[in-house]
């Protein structure tokens, strides 16, 4: 099937790209890698006038290593080369391991770092043919005061199903958001919102072009559970932090609209240590914190053991490693 | 309507120019406009693998999830590339050798996958095979010959005279 009718646009510098943004963000789909977008345009989910190529802007490749030994990643940067890359895998092999986990060798040859981290949210009902969801009308991602999901929600409950954000916000990764009009950096943690319809606050006119990744020593775990590696997009995923004097981070994805910073478990696992029995208790505290979250694949009570279950395998992890 | 781009594509070691619609993805470009039907569509979102091509860098992609107009001035590998004045390439002698075909609509998509993984790696670990065969599905003969063809596919690159 055809693509919907667009004019495709490919420009030469950022600065050309930001032009067109900044007179018709609104209209503009941008193009990475085009493993998510030429689906969902397939779909008729996506029907922008206008497809903006950035995969090939010198401004958004390479992988540059910082004096004070920070990453510097290019947001068009291949998921294949970064999974390859010597100083990810070096400085953070957990990280390597994420971006290895999204779909297969195939996709990760096409799409894009940026391409994943603005992957479009999910649900069983919108990631279906457009003639499939006509059958039912339409929901709240097209327009229509409905969910088909869970039917008494006002907020899209769509799920952010990219693998790479949980590792880069439990890195304390920052983004940079390019506009016409400036530059602004923010905290990949704080890029998300919990709304399937509008799941990023990237403005229309802005482009990220690059995350910028800060050393450190911690040790970092990523575990991705899916039915079908190369194949399945995650049931779950977590990555998870812990410094030298105990600190740790708990960042779920895949189980809801954003990606989730579990407070409760990580406080029980930065006060108590790793013990068998404190891995439990924090464990059991993340199952309930999860809320409640049926949506794509597995309801909800399955998402919470699920979400038990990796919490509990992240953090003997993070303790058994050598 | 704005008048139909111009894609410079190169396939097979042939350069072309068409004349495209942003509309068509490299997919529809390959089937409909070059005529070479080898590459299958499948799911078209990205599960099956039957749309693979190699790229210049001998790197799988699947054509079915690419606009055409992203691939202006590029080259690209299909299924019926591999085959030089009637002599199959060395994967297509071992998957014919090992029976790795069952109906052959996923062999296309299968081959140009194999011949990635053969690119970066001529003698390759049962993991490297699994890594870059993940994304594609046969749903008749199974992965076990497939992999087979893969894994001892080295022996008819040693030896072009080789017949399967």
């Amino acid at each position: 099937m055809l693509l919907p009718a667009h004019d495709y646009v490919k420009p030469r510098t950022l600065e050309e790209g930001l032009g067109v943004l900044s007179r018709s963000g609104a209209a503009v789909r941008l193009l990475g890698g085009g493993t998510d977008v030429t689906f969902n345009m397939r779909n008729r989910l996506m029907q922008p006038a206008v497809l903006l190529s950035i995969r090939e802007l010198p401004e958004l490749l390479g992988v540059e290593e910082w004096p004070d030994g920070s990453l510097r990643i290019g947001a068009a940067c291949r998921l294949a080369d970064l999974a390859a890359h010597q100083a990810v895998n070096s400085r953070h092999p957990a990280l390597a391991a994420a971006f290895k986990a999204v779909a297969s060798s195939h996709v990760r040859n096409m799409a894009t770092l940026g391409g994943n981290l603005n992957l479009d949210t999910r649900c069983w009902y919108a990631n279906q043919t457009q003639e499939w969801r006509a059958a039912k009308g339409g929901c709240l991602k097209t327009g229509v005061d409905a969910c088909h999901v869970v039917a008494s929600v006002k907020t899209c409950v769509a799920i952010n199903n990219a693998d790479t954000p949980p590792a880069l916000i439990a890195l304390d990764a920052t983004i940079t958001l390019a506009s016409a009009g400036g530059r602004r950096t923010l905290r990949l943690a704080d890029y998300y919102r919990a709304d399937g319809v509008t799941h990023t606050v990237r403005r229309t006119d802005e482009v990220l072009t690059e995350v910028i990744v800060p050393p450190t020593p911690d040790r970092l775990v990523f575990i991705k559970d899916t039915a079908r590696l190369g194949i399945d997009f995650a049931y779950g995923t977590i990555a998870a932090r812990r410094a030298a004097d105990g600190r740790t981070r708990l960042v779920l994805g895949s189980l809801g609209p954003a990606p989730v910073v579990l407070r409760r478990a990580a406080v029980i696992a930065t006060q108590r240590g790793l013990a068998d029995t404190h891995i439990e208790e924090a464990a059991e505290a993340a199952r309930e914190d999860l809320g409640v979250v049926s949506n794509l694949y597995t309801p909800a009570a399955y998402k919470r053991d699920l979400a038990r279950e990796l919490v509990r395998r992240a953090l003997t992890a993070l303790r058994d490693m050598p | 309507m704005s008048p139909k781009p111009l894609l410079r594509l190169t396939v097979n070691g042939d350069a072309l120019e068409l004349l495209v619609s942003p509309q068509q993805t490299l997919l529809d470009v390959i089937r409909d406009q070059v005529g070479l039907m080898g590459t299958k569509e499948g799911c078209t979102t990205g599960s099956c693998g039957v749309c693979t091509i190699n790229n210049a860098r001998g790197e799988a992609i699947l054509s079915c999830l690419t606009p055409a107009l992203e691939w202006d001035g590029q080259s690209i590998t299909t299924i019926e590339g591999l085959e030089r004045l009637g002599d199959l390439d060395a994967i297509q002698k071992s998957f014919v050798h090992y029976h790795a075909v069952q109906c052959g609509f996923c062999t296309p998509g299968v081959i140009m996958s194999a011949k990635a993984v053969l690119n970066r790696h001529p003698r390759p670990t049962d993991e490297q095979i699994n890594d870059g065969m993940a994304g594609v599905i046969c749903r008749c003969t199974g992965h076990i010959k497939v992999k087979e063809a893969i894994r001892e596919a080295h022996a008819f690159a040693a030896d072009p005279a080789a017949k399967p």
